[in-house]
């Protein structure tokens, strides 16, 4: 989600096989570097393996070009690696969200095979999808300083996912 | 095709002190949570309970006409119906609607002359008579509890007391909802003694988790710290 000069990014901590309860602290949001996030949803297993992809892509570019990668260069590339699986693809849906230059913040999320859906407010990815575009929906106001935007976040996964049996355990939220 | 488990929790057993019975309170349609407050333990007459497990309007449905037809027998017998007699009522209606798509996987439990009584009825017409039963999707957890204990001091013994049983039938119902994503809400506990049920507690298992597992303050659990890596 995004907000003033900033931007919030959340999941839940669950990790299940269907019905069953598995794991109750798994981490799904990765660093890719200080101002760059991403969110993997979906098979964990595709989720480490794209995250491990991602970060051997990014240091290459970091070596090449002595910086950090723009956050829509980074979505680019993303989409980029999703399509070259398309015909045996990841099961996974990606939630960048970073910030550009002056600070600008850039969110966008992507189906399983690359295709990118850019939003000026917030993204939400996975089962309780649906619940959290309501939720988010509602609860979202432009241009929310860090302490407003960690609540409006919190509050909207924990709503979604009260209402979901596949999603839960609490939540991790990053503010940047 | 693999048959869909009923999603929920429900379990029975009986005791030295009569029958205890502790269900779940969530309802889902797929994956989404459509009521974290369904009575699942429904009251057929006041020393009779029933289970539900599978579709809710089927259970809701047939365990009312159950009472119905239990009242019945007692104006007709001038006696309470038994368990025995109640259950076989139950599992004959279902029986004769095999086939037809009903959904319902009950614990009929009671205290009748015999003393403590409890059979298993489901939609195929199958009945069981036994002493402890669960089910549901989060059944086999609240098996493991059951069957063994979750530790030394409450495992499933006949001569337990009333709050001993209270806390093995809670806790079953908790291990279950914790790992099922189908079961959760709130864990209820009745107890089906001499003179009729009684409901002893109902306590949400979000509540119950940080009353077994309590939370040990730590470095990690700050408000907006700098988070070094992810």
């Amino acid at each position: 989600m995004v907000g003033k000069n900033c931007f919030a990014i959340a999941s839940d901590r669950r990790l299940g096989v269907q019905l069953q309860t598995i794991a109750t602290d798994f981490q799904r949001i990765y660093k890719v570097h200080d101002r760059l996030f991403l969110g993997l949803s979906g098979l964990a297993t595709d989720a480490q393996t794209l995250y491990q992809r991602l970060v051997f892509r990014h240091k290459l570019y970091q070596l090449r070009e002595e910086r950090d990668m723009k956050p829509e260069t980074f979505a680019n590339l993303v989409s980029a690696i999703l399509y070259e699986k398309r015909f045996g693809p990841y099961f996974c849906q990606p939630v960048i969200a970073g910030l550009g230059d002056e600070d600008k913040p850039f969110i966008c999320t992507m189906d399983s095979i690359g295709a990118k859906e850019l939003a000026k407010d917030f993204v939400v990815a996975g089962t309780a999808s649906e619940s959290l575009y309501g939720a988010c929906e509602s609860m979202f106001k432009e241009g929310m300083e860090p302490e407003e935007l960690f609540e409006t976040v919190s509050q909207a996964l924990l709503s979604s996912v009260d209402r979901d049996c596949l999603s839960g355990w609490g939540g991790h939220v990053y503010v940047v | 095709m693999v048959k869909p488990a009923k999603g929920t929790t429900t379990l029975a057993f009986i005791f030295k002190e009569g029958v205890m019975v502790a269900a779940d309170s969530r309802a889902s349609m797929g994956g989404y949570i459509s009521s974290q407050s369904v009575k699942k333990i429904i009251e057929i007459n006041p020393y009779m309970l029933g289970t539900m497990a599978g579709g809710a309007a089927d259970c809701q449905f047939w365990h009312r006409n159950l009472g119905t037809k239990c009242r019945l027998h007692e104006l007709a017998n001038k006696r309470r119906i038994s368990v025995t007699g109640a259950s076989k009522l139950l599992a004959n209606i279902l029986y004769s609607y095999r086939g037809m798509g009903l959904s319902v996987g009950t614990m009929i439990a009671g205290w009748d002359e015999t003393g403590p009584g409890l059979y298993y009825v489901d939609n195929e017409g199958g009945r069981l008579k036994g002493m402890r039963f669960s089910v549901g999707s989060g059944s086999p957890y609240a098996y493991g509890v059951l069957d063994n204990g979750y530790a030394f001091f409450f495992f499933y013994r006949y001569d337990m007391s009333v709050e001993e049983a209270a806390e093995l039938a809670r806790r079953a119902i908790y291990h279950a909802t914790f790992r099922d994503g189908a079961s959760g809400g709130v864990a209820s506990v009745y107890y089906v003694g001499p003179n009729g049920w009684k409901k002893l507690s109902g306590d949400d298992v979000g509540e119950l988790h940080y009353r077994y597992y309590p939370v040990m303050p730590s470095t990690v659990e700050q408000e907006m710290v700098e988070v070094t890596g992810a």
